[in-house]
């Protein structure tokens, strides 16, 4: 029935075609951009909600600087470790070296040999002590954790080998080609070599941007002071209790260190994912304006139709359409108008994926997103075109014989 | 064939009551070429409308070819409009955008004919009104008398019983006023109803009978002679 009309309303649409060609022009542009705009979304959706690895709803961050020459380091992280970890709801505590997720760390590279031949491997390390495993809620999938006493001190030269490491199985797989890597050697540039004592499952490093951000070593050795930062890692639903007496406490225990943060390890997550949530929130908000002004436009189409066709629709009517046929109608030359903008559009998506893949080396247009993006072009023309095909539908067949 | 008995019509406003027809009476017999007259605002329109389901009606009966039209849905009415009643308008009231062959395929298409059938139909409606040669014109490209034939090929293409003429010849010089006018007569011979509603008795005299309405009402008619056996179109344009 619906291929029956198409030929004389595409005909005439070709006939009177102008406002047709605008309106499917701008279907066109609106599929390109909507599913492209829609597939990096998702990407940096994906990307913002990769597993950390880590007990990240539950872990404090708190920033301190000593100062003066009486601060004493060692004896200042001695007795905020002591103090934290005895605090009710507190699982454990570390000093790191610098805080995951931040945007802030250190690297180096690892070699198979003591030769140091090759590349190497990139690895985004943390001091730590024999609580880090625990106060950063990695899972050990093999080996063990730090024990207090392989904790080396502070190193201000920041050159001093290190004899053993806990790596990730993503870290060990690059270095060794397997993740059951304990017992396995691995050399730092100078050639000093450092053995594998534990493999956790996953954790990311410091930089959300690096594509090896899951190449993370623990490495036991006392962070260099007059900067102490600790990762507490509370009971659930304790977090802000605690971070509320830590920063009370600690900033009044000690005359000589100040308290510079105390934040929550989410914080730092969502500061280094700030832009691709602001492309993602832009990148939606265009989208739906130009979805909005789209529809609009089919709209405003469709309502110029039937107002200078009034007579015609009457005449219609007239000769027999009941008031489906006349919604019919509208319909159908909607569809075949959005339809030849969804057309041109598959082409300009693919076109601006294809070229957005080549200049930013995102992965390729998911033709998924083409197939969805006609589809919701095409349910938007029809939702736009309903209302004013039902106000076609209602006028009066007798408006054929009014002779003004 | 149209059988119309004590119709009244009352168009109400917020401020006045205005009875566009009341206890109108007619009967229009099959074959019979019949010219409704009236001057200005006697009512022609609003019969013109009421005979062909193009409005209702307050009160009254009204029966086409023998269907009792009291009460029919939206739907039903256009199926009886599409299968029993060809228009003709005083403007033609075609299609700009669709070409002369589309135009006369507008009703056919709301009957859910097959394309062949319609086709047959289109062709044979354009030869009768002799503008078969340009079937892919599009309606500006045709004079006035040319477009008015087209319209009427739109009307007898159905094979309706019934043609209601508005003003035909009210936008045509008078040599094309002729020739629609003796389409019509041609029509008419092959024993199709003909309605025609005219303020002009010149073209009134043309037809079998007068039935001249003033304020709503008819005031007189000549009584009925039939001159011609009826015949459908379709078994004259076949033969």
């Amino acid at each position: 029935m619906i291929t029956q009309d198409i030929r004389p309303i595409l005909s005439a649409l070709l006939r009177n075609r102008t406002g047709a060609v605008l309106v499917a022009l701008q279907v066109a542009i609106a599929l390109a951009v909507l599913v492209n705009a829609v597939y990096i979304v998702k990407q940096r959706v994906d990307k913002i909600g990769r597993p950390t690895g880590v007990d990240i709803g539950n872990i404090i961050v708190i920033d301190t600087i000593g100062f003066g020459a009486g601060y004493d380091h060692m004896a200042t992280v001695r007795d905020d470790l002591g103090w934290l970890r005895s605090q009710p709801g507190v699982r454990a505590a570390t000093v790191v070296s610098q805080i995951p997720l931040s945007g802030s760390g250190s690297s180096n590279r690892l070699f198979k040999t003591p030769e140091a031949k090759g590349e190497g491997v990139p690895m985004n390390y943390f001091l730590l002590d024999d609580s880090g495993v625990d106060a950063l809620g990695v899972k050990l999938a093999a080996g063990r954790k730090f024990r207090q006493e392989e904790i080396l001190p502070e190193d201000p030269t920041f050159n001093q080998p290190v004899p053993s490491m806990i790596v990730t199985r993503a870290l060990a797989k690059s270095l060794f080609g397997t993740d059951n890597a304990i017992g396995k050697v691995a050399y730092d540039a100078l050639g000093r070599p450092v053995t594998v004592t534990g493999v956790i499952e996953h954790m990311q490093g410091s930089w959300v941007d690096w594509d090896k951000l899951d190449h993370v070593g623990l490495l036991p050795r006392q962070p260099s002071g007059p900067n102490a930062t600790y990762l507490v890692r509370t009971e659930a639903g304790r977090r802000n209790a605690i971070s509320k007496l830590a920063e009370e406490h600690l900033s009044a225990s000690n005359a000589r260190r100040v308290v510079q943060h105390v934040r929550p390890l989410d914080y730092y997550r969502n500061r280094s994912y700030q832009s691709d949530r602001n492309i993602a929130i832009f990148l939606v908000a265009v989208t739906a304006l130009l979805a909005c002004v789209t529809a609009l436009g089919i709209f405003a189409l469709a309502t110029f139709n039937v107002n200078v066709r009034t007579r015609q629709i009457g005449t219609r009517r007239a000769v027999g359409a009941r008031k489906v046929d006349v919604v019919r109608y509208f319909m159908v030359e909607n569809w075949l108008i959005t339809t030849g903008g969804v057309l041109l559009g598959a082409a300009l998506a693919l076109g601006v994926g294809y070229s957005l893949s080549r200049a930013y080396e995102l992965p390729r247009l998911d033709l998924y997103y083409l197939v969805g993006g006609v589809v919701a072009l095409w349910a938007l023309g029809q939702a736009a075109a309903w209302q004013p095909a039902r106000r076609a539908a209602r006028i009066a067949p007798s408006v054929a014989t009014r002779t003004v | 064939m149209l059988a119309m008995r004590h119709i009244s019509k009352v168009f109400r406003t917020d401020l006045i009551e205005t009875h566009a027809l009341r206890d109108f009476s007619l009967e229009v017999a099959e074959g019979e070429f019949v010219a409704v007259t009236g001057p200005s605002g006697s009512g022609k329109t609003t019969f013109l409308n009421v005979a062909g389901l193009l409005e209702g009606f307050d009160t009254g009966t009204y029966h086409l070819d023998g269907v009792d039209t009291n009460g029919l849905s939206d739907d039903a009415r256009s199926r009886l409009r599409n299968e029993k009643i060809g228009f003709i308008f005083q403007s033609f009231n075609l299609i700009p955008d669709l070409d002369i062959f589309d135009n006369v395929d507008v009703p056919l298409r709301y009957r859910r004919m097959k394309a062949a059938e319609r086709r047959e139909r289109i062709t044979s409606a354009l030869d009768l009104v002799g503008l078969a040669s340009r079937a892919h014109h599009l309606p500006s490209q045709l004079s006035g008398g040319q477009q008015q034939r087209v319209a009427i090929a739109r009307a007898i293409a159905g094979d309706p019983k019934f043609l209601l003429a508005d003003e035909p010849t009210g936008n045509l010089d008078s040599l094309m006023a002729r020739q629609v006018m003796d389409l019509l007569e041609q029509i008419n011979e092959m024993g199709t109803t003909i309605v025609l509603v005219t303020h002009d008795p010149e073209l009134a005299r043309r037809a079998q009978r007068n039935v001249q309405v003033i304020d709503g009402q008819v005031s007189d008619f000549r009584p009925y002679e039939p001159h011609a056996q009826p015949a459908t179109f379709a078994a004259a344009a076949a033969g």
